[in-house]
């Protein structure tokens, strides 16, 4: 069995935990630079306000009812980190797998999960301070469904298992679920299932799974089998492209040196790179997370590291200058890393970026650079041309004017209390 | 452009660990049996690192109760709180410093403002509760 925890409205509600005054307003955060609605409250949600809209073009009379707020990734970071570290405490394994979404490895773990399930949900509740929804299933495609039906309960804990593939009420909720909810199921792909009569997450379930990995590709071939059950996914196939990109991987053993760490960053942002172009889209923040294995007497380390990029970007090098700095952040002498991962986050279409005045945006030389590097990869293979070069690093700025404080990261923006 | 694999010596805590010290001849020094780690204030002030908060004091009212402006409160929201214990509320959109008091199954916040009402926590209203401050942190050479 898999759970996925989710948290909800992320941003908003790491906003919200130090400023209790926000509590019940609308409340949106900015992606960098303060361009675009990234993260939305329910109260926000409910006026209107879409996904993605860039702030100025929100109408004046509906701004004065509002509050926007800038990313902040230092706070953020240290949050979902802090759900992750209570996370590990009680289950055996974890994949964090965005910023605010995390994978649990159930299998071997015996009891009443949906006790256990809504006994993690109100430790983390409780001890961060975020409220949280969490899926459990047999595959992690239906946990991840199990998520989202989590999320419309009524009240708290909000917990959703389903510990049978076949059973009567998931076969029901399969038959009504349009197939673009399902994992990995894009709206292109969906609009040509539709054209073959699969328009419901049941009936990709029961289409022939030959017939899908020909027609189709071996990814849908597998989210069918995942629907019936069998899980056969890894965390990182299962990316909704619009959210976030995730590389990891073991290690062949565990590692610590330093020089072989790097060096599969760089390997990883290589393939996070492609990824986000290959879809077309640009990334605003990196994370990096080193992990050690639960197996292996010592420290144990699990929670990631998040930084933001003055301006949204595709280019690999730029990518694995703000991921190795993260990397030397993270990591600690003596500690044996079994797995390590960069996540890209804050993804934006790369038509619809925004150049800010004060930083620029992407350089048509580095496009041009990275296309040709695409190129090249693909024509000579991975290893024909691959990163070993780090540039020195430009100073940048970022406007981010409604930043809230370093309220964990900062000994001088620590949250006040007042006395009496 | 330059290329540059981070050495070891380059990472903050590279310096080398209990255990691997060496005396100048290269043998293990015979003080080594007699090691100990040293102190570690995070063990003792902060043993559930994922559930602890660091805050500010602002403002004097709790002067007598051992609160001073700008001190440094060490807050677990993992801990609940009893009686006579200090917690982080969250009043009028606000955190603040507030005191655990109770009777039977009567709770409320008392703060440090005597004028202040007191605040009855009904079944419902644990929201209010922020976290448990468990230690607070006074620089001894500030005025105060």
């Amino acid at each position: 069995m898999y759970a996925l925890i989710d948290c909800n409205n992320f941003f908003v509600s790491c906003e919200r935990l130090f400023d209790p005054a926000l509590e019940g307003v609308p409340v949106g955060v900015l992606s960098n630079n303060d361009g675009c609605v990234i993260a939305r409250s329910e109260e926000l949600k409910a006026i209107g306000v879409a996904m993605g809209i860039p702030a100025h073009k929100i109408p004046v009379a509906q701004r004065q009812k509002l509050v926007l707020k800038s990313s902040n990734y230092a706070l953020y970071g240290d949050l979902s980190g802090r759900v992750q570290r209570v996370l590990a405490q009680h289950v055996p394994a974890l994949e964090p797998y965005s910023i605010d979404e995390c994978f649990l490895d159930l299998r071997g773990m015996n009891g009443d999960l949906e006790n256990l399930g809504r006994d993690l949900v109100k430790r983390v509740e409780r001890e961060v301070g975020l409220p949280v929804s969490l899926g459990i299933a047999p595959t992690r495609t239906l946990a991840k469904l199990a998520n989202h039906q989590a999320k419309r309960m009524p009240g708290r804990p909000q917990v959703c298992t389903w510990p049978d593939a076949a059973s009567p009420a998931l076969d029901h909720y399969l038959h009504r679920l349009p197939v673009k909810e399902v994992w990995g199921i894009g709206a292109r792909l969906a609009l040509q299932l539709g054209d073959l009569k699969i328009s419901t997450a049941a009936a990709l379930r029961d289409a022939p799974e030959p017939w899908l990995r020909k027609r189709f590709s071996v990814v849908v071939a597998r989210t069918a089998r995942e629907l019936k059950g069998t899980a056969c996914m890894e965390a990182q196939d299962l990316e909704s492209p619009r959210r976030s990109i995730l590389c990891s991987r073991s290690f062949g053993r565990l590692l610590n040196d330093p020089g072989q760490l790097s060096e599969a960053l760089r390997h990883h942002c290589q393939r996070a790179g492609e990824k986000l172009r290959r879809d077309g889209m640009l990334a605003g923040a990196v994370g990096v997370f080193l992990r050690t294995s639960r197996h292996n007497p010592g420290p144990q380390q699990h929670h990631p590291l998040w930084t933001s990029l003055s301006f949204a970007s595709a280019d690999t090098v730029r990518l694995n200058r703000q991921a190795q700095r993260l990397l030397e952040r993270l990591w600690r002498p003596g500690y044996a890393y079994q797995k390590m991962g960069v996540m890209l986050s804050e993804l934006s279409p790369r038509r619809h970026s925004q150049p800010s005045l004060l930083d620029g945006c992407e350089p048509v030389r580095q496009e041009a650079l990275m296309q040709a590097w695409d190129v090249i990869r693909q024509r000579y293979g991975r290893e024909a041309l691959t990163l070993g070069v780090q540039q020195q690093q430009s100073a940048w700025r970022m406007n981010s004017r409604h930043r809230s404080a370093g309220y964990t990261t900062r000994w001088d923006e620590l949250p006040s209390v007042r006395s009496g | 452009m330059t290329i540059r694999h981070f050495a070891a010596t380059t990472l903050p805590g590279s310096t080398s660990q209990l255990g691997e010290r060496r005396g100048a001849s290269g043998f293990p020094s015979p003080a080594d049996d007699y090691q100990e780690a040293p102190l570690d204030l995070n063990h003792y002030l902060i043993p559930r690192p994922a559930s602890t908060f660091f805050m500010r004091v602002s403002g004097d009212t709790l002067n007598d109760a051992g609160f001073h402006e700008g001190d440094l409160l060490i807050v677990d929201r993992s801990q609940r709180a009893m009686p006579g214990q200090w917690l982080v509320a969250v009043v009028n959109g606000e955190l603040a410093l507030y005191r655990l008091e109770g009777q039977g199954s009567r709770w409320w916040l008392r703060g440090g403002d005597s004028r202040q009402a007191c605040l009855p926590l009904e079944g419902n209203d644990d929201y209010r509760i922020w976290g448990l401050v468990c230690h607070v942190i006074h620089d001894c050479r500030r005025p105060c």
